[in-house]
């Protein structure tokens, strides 16, 4: 096992073999070289646990599809509506895996893109803040993946759900919902 | 300083008084090499686990016997098994575990993978600028390759790996200032 190495992979290719972004020969190429050399396995390692690490990230808004595919897997999903302009509270339980925070009430059917801020309500700081989510034009609905390991994050939240339609100024619609963590 | 793979192996297949702790060294060397080469090629830790125990089952009964025809490229011989087993895996094979041979092995490849807290992670995506984060995710997470992305956001494939690489390395560091570990060695150019 060689401590160092004297001709390292590039830290750029170990990304891109990880996204499986090199072509058949490269990929042979790396595997040879990470075979031989205990440096560049340690670096590949480091790559490897945020890349699949993120492989596994449920995004916060998620389609009615992957929704029964999770409950098909056997996620304890359970899921809420909630109306624009309303102050709510929902409970992460312990017998639930999942939130499913559906925001209804949403004019989308001549929608092109939604976008989603959530901020604190107590503070106005921004929490997070997503381009181009998916949406339900048909059902007027945006599906927000309320995750456990979100309680790290403020509890108060006001979503706003922005919508862009061709020739028309953005909408909003804003859901203040406010998350009480049973520990699981 | 350590012994030469190619050493280890000679010590197996004479049957030396140390032949148990050469067996040990030798998976306490490759175990990581051929996780990592399981997690890649096969996309399942479990899987790759399993690659780990039934390759180096494979190596160390091939070095007892001699068969490794030259000990000095040991390292050539583990990723071939790899590749041979990883693709009997694919095909559904699943001959490649004897699990009455793992109690063979000198030493159970005790490699305890790094583990991401996922609170973590997520607060450290949340640091990313929007196009980085939108790479990250559209390459990891929806399986997008570089030129699918780059006609998506409009930018071009080799704007898609700089971004997606520095985003990676800005993720490492972000998790290691959470974790306490030490500086990483990345950079980011």
């Amino acid at each position: 096992m060689t401590a160092s190495c004297a001709h390292p992979i590039p830290w750029a290719t170990l990304v891109d073999y990880w996204a499986g972004d090199l072509d058949e020969a490269e990929t042979a190429a790396v595997d040879e070289h990470l075979f031989g050399c205990g440096a560049c396995t340690a670096t590949s390692a480091r790559v490897a646990v945020v890349t699949e690490a993120v492989r596994d990230v449920l995004p916060p808004v998620v389609t009615r599809a992957r929704v029964e595919r999770l409950r098909a897997g056997g996620v304890r999903v359970r899921e809420n509506a909630f109306q624009p302009g309303a102050r709510s509270d929902v409970d992460f339980t312990r017998d639930a895996d999942l939130l499913i925070h559906r925001l209804e009430g949403l004019a989308l059917a001549d929608a092109a893109r939604v976008d989603l801020r959530i901020t604190s309500e107590a503070t106005g700081d921004e929490i997070s803040s997503f381009e181009g989510v998916p949406f339900d034009a048909t059902a007027g609905t945006v599906l927000v993946a309320c995750q456990r390991h979100y309680s790290a994050l403020p509890h108060d939240t006001v979503m706003t759900v922005s919508i862009h339609a061709p020739s028309a100024p953005p909408r909003t619609a804003r859901y203040t919902i406010l998350h009480h963590w049973e520990s699981p | 300083m350590e012994a030469p793979d190619g050493e280890l192996v000679r010590r197996i297949a004479a049957g030396a008084e140390d032949a148990p702790a050469a067996e040990a060294e030798l998976c306490r060397r490759f175990a990581p090499r051929i996780r990592l080469y399981g997690l890649r090629h096969l996309r399942d830790e479990d899987r790759a686990r399993d690659l780990v125990q039934a390759v180096l089952l494979a190596v160390l009964q091939a070095a007892r016997d001699g068969r490794i025809a030259d000990p000095d490229r040991a390292d050539r011989f583990m990723l071939g098994t790899s590749r041979n087993v990883a693709r009997r895996m694919r095909d559904g094979d699943r001959r490649t575990t004897g699990d009455e041979g793992l109690d063979q092995l000198a030493a159970p490849a005790a490699h305890e993978p790094e583990r991401v807290d996922l609170a973590a992670l997520s607060r450290c995506l949340g640091t990313l600028d929007e196009r980085g984060r939108r790479v990250v995710m559209l390459s990891f997470n929806d399986e997008r390759r570089s030129e699918e992305i780059a006609t998506l956001l409009a930018i071009s494939a080799g704007n898609v790996r700089v971004l997606r690489h520095r985003a990676i390395a800005a993720l490492r560091r972000c998790l290691d200032a959470g974790s306490g570990a030490p500086p990483n060695v990345e950079t980011d150019a």
